[in-house]
């Protein structure tokens, strides 16, 4: 196990330290690198128009940071893709990529349908229901894979106070992380707690790992990357960095359990697969809540199923895509 | 400048809309990273900051910060010999802690603050990068001005400021505001804003403040505004005690007295203070004006090349000009003597309010019209 507070010294970034964009194109156009953005929505009209118009004025127009912006879909209902593409997006249908694979709903379904879809050598993810949208949540997690050719994986984090009383603070992740996923890694993958927001959903990761690791197409999708890149990796691969503030839509407690469940069926697959906790029984996917309805309690069953995507490279239409077949 | 000169000035402008298409997004996002900074008066350094950074960026000359918090900077000229003052105020009447989130659509850009001013602020950040795009270079120096402390009880403090101790002699200046467009200021108005404040003593009188407000009110209803000088009142805005079953110990009013002759907003104000001493002698009852804002009578003739030649740009882009002349954002220059007009970029509304929205479509035709202005008031300078 390598040093945890040393990976902290030396992984873990401010998004100052990248604001330079000039000297980080210069980095980027003298590797003859791409990098592509992916935003994944679901009825993100709220949101998606702002991140668009940033992204596209300051990342590509004004700084030529991206290669690309895209937006894949899971099947919005409102005015999700019309409003992406009116300010210049790629817009696809999760649907419509790669159709020969069928299609799932989830978001991590088109994280790895931007594998196949996408052009870059880095893809950079960042969520679409973020409120206070800036260049950063970009260039701040896309520098570490720029500057530094050992790091593959750049997570980020949030939350930095302004003001302290003291020189210690928390660093926190958000509820689900805090109650389940570090004590899980805790026990488990020791190391791994170094991540301060696993489940942060904006994270720059090059192609080359992307494409060899499994996609859950739901909540279980950055729990698994964390796990997987760390196996074929070990925790040098990864980098985090601060990005100050994220707000964000508040979930209710309810739906977090959804999302703690899903993330623990992933979670069991793999200490199964890689036999760390054996003779684990079959999991079942029903998620019992319940709710009090007058005096009486009745119980809600919702069914959460994790499936997995293969990793890409695994895909014959990707292997032929990119060439490995011929 | 002669007809030929406008004349190229106007054939020009009707191509420009169509070539300002490729800025739209750049301006957008200059719109929401400034919206979703708040300004409130005199707590606008952050917006300035960000203003100064853009204009670093770009390369601007003498780009600073002034000790009232204005941000400036200089887009050179041709030959420079005189100085164009393109001018957007930062601050906005929102608080820090109002939610200053964005939202944009495919129509409109919601926020707090956006019509009033991040849009015209956002202008004054993208202008350079535009007017190179276009190929576009006056003779005279552009002076960027993002101004701080101009609303309410900051009182126009960062223009005043700027027009008093600037080195660069102003010819002319464009104020750039959010909405709307069709906007086209050239004279300012006399005005009085002013703060009445009613205290209490509960010792020796129980009525509520805010019942001698009534009163104040009342009788404020009842001055005689000379009608042939465009006089008005207007009650802003009331607010006093702590709850609803104790009288209120402390009410004020805000109010402005405008009209196009000085001597009648003196006289009027003359009027208040007298009725406001009669009613104090009342036992108990304090009362107190405060100035919040004076501004002077004046301006621009409808004549004026500058307003002449804006008109025209207005009208080759198909914008009826706004009937309305007069506006306080004149009022500085009118103290300076330096001619100046005041423009709106798009349409929008609710402005003050939580669900200010600009249209986005507009601001292209906005942005056609302000370059033509200011090729105009180029034009004019070297006349």
């Amino acid at each position: 196990m390598i040093n945890i507070n040393e990976w902290l010294q030396s992984n873990t970034f401010h998004h100052e330290q990248f604001s330079d964009l000039p000297q980080l194109i210069k980095a980027k156009e003298k590797q003859g690198l791409k990098i592509s953005l992916c935003i994944p929505t679901l009825n993100e009209e709220k949101t998606i128009g702002k991140e668009v118009v940033l992204f596209k004025s300051e990342l590509q127009d004004r700084y030529p940071l991206l290669d690309e912006i895209a937006v894949i879909d899971s099947g919005s209902t409102d005015r999700t893709l019309e409003i992406a593409a009116s300010f210049g997006a790629d817009v696809y249908k999760s649907a419509e990529i790669l159709p020969v694979m069928g299609f799932k709903r989830g978001k991590g379904e088109n994280l790895w349908k931007a594998i196949y879809q996408l052009q870059g050598d880095i893809i950079v993810y960042v969520d679409a229901d973020i409120k206070n949208i800036h260049p950063r949540f970009v260039y701040g997690i896309v520098a570490p894979l720029i500057y530094q050719s050992e790091i593959k994986y750049v997570k980020a984090f949030y939350d930095r106070p302004l003001a302290l009383s003291q020189g210690i603070r928390p660093t926190g992740g958000g509820r689900v992380t805090e109650i389940l996923v570090r004590p899980l890694f805790s026990l488990f993958f020791p190391e791994l707690t170094a991540i301060i927001q696993p489940l942060s959903g904006e994270y720059a990761v090059r192609r080359e790992v992307l494409e060899r690791i499994p996609f859950p197409i739901g909540y279980g999708v950055e729990t698994s990357h964390l796990i997987d890149v760390y196996y074929e990796y070990g925790l040098e691969a990864f980098a985090q960095t601060d990005l100050d503030k994220r707000v964000h839509r508040h979930q209710e407690t309810r739906d977090l359990g959804k999302m703690s469940f899903g993330i623990l069926r992933t979670f069991c697959k793999r200490l199964k697969d890689r036999g760390i906790v054996a003779n684990l029984p079959e999991l079942t996917a029903n998620l019992r809540q319940f709710q009090a309805l007058d005096n009486s309690y009745e119980q809600v069953i919702h069914e959460i199923y994790e499936e997995e995507r293969p990793p890409m490279l695994k895909i014959v239409a990707y292997r032929e895509k990119i060439g490995i077949d011929h | 400048m002669n007809n030929i000169d406008i004349e190229k000035i106007i054939s020009r402008v009707h191509s420009l809309p169509g070539e300002l298409v490729p800025f739209r997004e750049m301006l957008l996002a200059n719109v929401v990273m400034i919206s979703e900074i708040p300004a409130p008066t005199f707590g606008e350094q952050e917006r300035i900051s960000f203003l100064e950074q853009r204009f670093n960026e770009y390369g601007l000359m003498n780009c600073c910060t002034d000790e009232v918090g204005n941000a400036q900077a200089i887009l050179p000229g041709t030959d420079n010999l005189q100085a164009i003052l393109l001018t957007a105020h930062a601050d906005t009447p929102f608080p820090a802690s109002e939610n200053h989130t964005c939202t944009v659509d495919v129509e409109k850009i919601y926020c707090p603050g956006v019509a009033d001013n991040s849009l015209g602020l956002a202008l004054l950040a993208t202008l350079p990068t535009i007017l190179e795009g276009l190929g576009i270079r006056l003779q005279s120096k552009l002076l960027l001005l993002g101004t701080s402390r101009s609303l309410d009880q900051g009182n126009q403090c960062g223009i005043r400021f700027f027009l008093t101790n600037s080195r660069y002699p102003v010819k002319s200046a464009i104020v750039v505001e959010g909405i709307p467009l069709g906007r086209l200021h050239y004279r300012s108005m006399a005005s009085f804003g002013g703060m009445i404040s009613c205290t209490i003593d509960r010792k020796v009188n129980h009525k509520s403040a805010i019942e001698i407000l009534n009163q104040i009110i009342y009788q404020l209803g009842r001055l005689t505004l000379p009608v042939e000088s465009h006089t008005d009142l207007v009650l802003g805005a009331v607010s006093g005690g702590a709850s609803y079953k104790i009288p209120a110990r402390h009410a004020q009013l805000k109010f402005q007295l405008r009209s196009d002759d000085d001597q009648v907003v003196i006289d009027v104000t003359g009027q208040i203070n007298s009725m406001l001493e009669e009613m104090g002698k009342e036992q108990g009852v304090s009362l107190h004006l405060e100035d919040i804002a004076r501004t002077q009578a004046g301006g621009l003739d409808s004549s004026h090349p500058i307003v002449a030649k804006t008109r025209q740009v207005m009208t080759a882009l198909g914008i009826q000009p706004q009937k309305s002349i007069y506006s306080p954002i004149i009022t500085s220059y009118v103290e300076h003597e330096i001619p100046a007009i005041g423009l709106g970029l798009t349409y929008g509304d609710n402005i003050h309010y939580g669900d200010e929205y600009i249209e986005i479509d507009p601001i292209i035709t906005g942005i056609a019209q302000l370059i033509g202005a200011l090729m105009a008031i180029d034009g004019a300078c070297h006349d």
